[in-house]
């Protein structure tokens, strides 16, 4: 593969132009690699933010895909990854433009699932040490840990092509679950034929399992209401009950990365395409190699939407174990479930005409606006539901997606607060313990498998998601409805 | 000490030296289990050899190769991985034995090795990679 040097060192903010309030760009003309101009969203102290570590570089390395149009696109909670910035939109003009694994990364699909209830806090709070108990015992947690399901291989298979809806047949999913998340729970698109045996070993037992790192199921209080008519629409109303879900596709998806950005190493060359970074291979969307990657991919999109389902349902139980006949209306009803590391296949009107485009959603979400024909019935008129959750211990947001997204951002917006301490130095700062018992005295309650990691997660580790929430919503790519924050959390 | 933890914001990173490539495979082997462990990786199962063979298109694929080998090991079968004895290492192409124990779950927190800015430096001492691993 061949290399353009990066200077990392060389980046900084007189290299950034304001080109609007809460907008900067690095203009195509500062490396000679660059096809577009890389364009960050932020306000000045998360700009600076992700000027302190390699964010802003990575960003301007994904301005150099073949078929990049308009710009690499940062979001206000934009930090450090590999390849791609975590917080990332980049847009491909098709055919002729890629698709990048390592623009999706290895936890394909990963994303967040939020259902409501019409009980309150209040009713609930007397059970909620139970209710976590159940939930952390009902629900897998750690990276390897198996769930209850065995599958042989045509199951795995149905999985794989059929998303939610293989769990809508086995009776894990309603028809309002699946009308209710993104693409309705299945990626048509998926060919199991290009998922390889190994890929298929390491996500077979792991339906239904959390996961580590950052991933996690939450009990929270739907704290405030921003927008009372499109809240009620939702089913968000203050003082209820709310559980997020986050987590992706396991084993599953990290071994079809792996797969194929080890394929690309040598497919990368084979095309011509030089990069700057060997993480970013990639391929032509329409060639053999790029197509076997998205069906591929589109598997393991269909295990995650099918992995949060069951996951749903094991929540679903456990609330049902803990609260049935004490108290009334406890039922959870699912909001939406979004993706938020993907490679998704979209008409994108640019420049007055309908372009068709690969958009890569590395750590950044879909937020499709009102009349988007891929909305439910019920929802077209409102626009698509965003989910933004916090870091441990704070809150997160519910947004509703806008016309000035799909203008500005491929109708994306932000995912998370964004980290801006390593795993490391947050384990240095902080004990586990200590942050447990912390949080357990400001009312919340966690259940956690390692405490290190546990660490690793604390809040200081993060962005202030008010902030970048904040910043995307007075932007107008993204528009505030609801506020949540956690009462019990529950990792691997 | 033949490597390091550098700093990194969302995943976690190593640099690695060595006198030559099998050196720098074996110790970036054991940088990532060190890096991975959360508490004892013990088991007190009979220890296994298992065969390995890996390759790539160039040094670094083989490395990113090789590491996600071990880490496929631990984490589809349930082993941890304790010796690495590199018996072949030639054109890219790497056949070990690796000496493992089965254990009743998985240690490791790292769900893949990334090529990220992978590049292995020559150095006056031998070679030298600095390695950025997805958690």
């Amino acid at each position: 593969m061949c290399s353009v040097p990066v200077e990392t060192a060389m980046l900084g903010k007189e290299h950034v132009e304001r080109v609007a309030e809460y907008v900067w760009e690095i203009p195509k003309t500062f490396r000679e690699d660059m096809r577009v101009p890389a364009r960050l969203y932020a306000d000045e102290d998360l700009l600076d933010a992700a000027l302190s570590d390699n964010s802003v570089v990575q960003l301007v390395n994904t301005a150099a895909l073949p078929g990049v149009i308009r710009y690499a696109i940062a979001m206000p909670d934009i930090h450090q990854g590999y390849g791609f910035p975590i917080g990332g939109v980049v847009a491909t003009r098709l055919p002729e433009g890629v698709i990048s694994p390592g623009g999706v990364g290895y936890d394909i699909n990963c994303g967040v699932r939020l259902l409501v209830s019409l009980a309150s806090v209040k009713e609930v709070k007397p059970y909620l040490e139970e209710i976590a108990s159940r939930l952390y015992a009902n629900c897998p947690s750690g990276v390897g840990s198996h769930g209850q399901l065995r599958l042989n291989n045509t199951e795995l298979d149905q999985v794989l092509h059929q998303g939610s809806r293989w769990m809508m047949g086995e009776g894990y999913a309603s028809r309002d679950d699946l009308d209710r998340t993104e693409e309705f729970g299945r990626i048509p698109s998926a060919d199991a034929t290009f998922v390889s045996d190994r890929a298929r070993e390491r996500g077979r037992n792991q339906l239904g399992t959390l996961g580590a790192g950052n991933h996690f199921i939450e009990v929270d209080k739907i704290a405030e209401v921003y927008d009372q008519a499109t809240a009620t629409r939702l089913g968000l109303y203050s003082g209820n009950v709310a559980v997020q879900i986050h987590c992706g596709s396991r084993g599953l998806g990290h071994q079809i990365c792996e797969d194929y950005v080890s394929r690309f190493q040598k497919t990368a060359r084979d095309y011509g395409i030089e990069l700057p970074d060997r993480e970013l291979v990639c391929a032509p969307f329409d060639s053999k190699d790029g197509q076997e990657y998205f069906r591929a991919m589109a598997c393991a999109a269909n295990f995650a939407f099918a992995n949060r389902q069951l996951l749903t349902h094991l929540i679903r139980q456990s609330f049902e174990e803990v609260v049935a006949g004490k108290i009334k209306n406890f039922e959870l009803r699912q909001v939406y479930d979004i993706a938020h590391n993907m490679a998704k296949i979209e008409e994108h009107e640019i420049g007055g005409r309908s372009v068709r485009v690969c958009v890569h959603r590395k750590g950044a979400t879909r937020a499709f606006g009102p009349g988007s024909s891929v909305l439910p019935d019920d929802l077209r008129d409102l626009g698509q539901p965003v989910l933004i959750p916090g870091s441990m211990g704070t809150a997160s947001y519910v947004l509703i997606g806008t016309t000035e997204a799909m203008r500005q951002t491929f109708g994306s917006t932000c995912h998370g607060a964004g980290r801006v301490m390593s795993r490391a130095k947050a384990k240095k700062m902080v004990r586990g313990t200590e942050l447990r018992e912390q949080l357990r005295s400001r009312g919340i309650l966690i259940c956690a498998g390692s405490m290190s990691g546990l660490a690793e997660e604390a809040p200081a580790a993060y962005k202030d998601v008010s902030r970048v929430v904040e910043v995307v919503h007075r932007l107008g790519i993204g528009r505030k409805i609801g506020k949540l924050e956690p009462v019990a959390v529950i990792k691997g | 000490m033949s490597f390091e933890e550098i700093d990194h914001t969302a995943d976690r990173a190593f640099r690695v030296t060595g006198r030559d490539m099998a050196a720098l495979l074996e110790n970036a082997a054991r940088a990532m289990q060190a890096l991975d462990s959360d508490g004892p990786r013990s088991t007190a199962e009979p220890s296994a050899m298992r065969a390995i063979e890996v390759e790539g298109v160039d040094g670094e694929s083989l490395l990113v190769n090789w590491l996600n080998e071990i880490l496929y090991l631990e984490q589809a079968h349930h082993l941890v991985c304790e010796q690495f004895h590199l018996d072949d290492l030639r054109n890219h192409c790497l056949r070990a034995r690796v000496e493992t124990r089965e254990c009743d779950r998985t240690y490791t927190h790292i769900k893949a090795v990334t090529f990220h800015n992978l590049k292995i430096r020559e150095t006056s001492e031998g070679l030298e990679a600095e390695i950025v691993v997805d958690v």
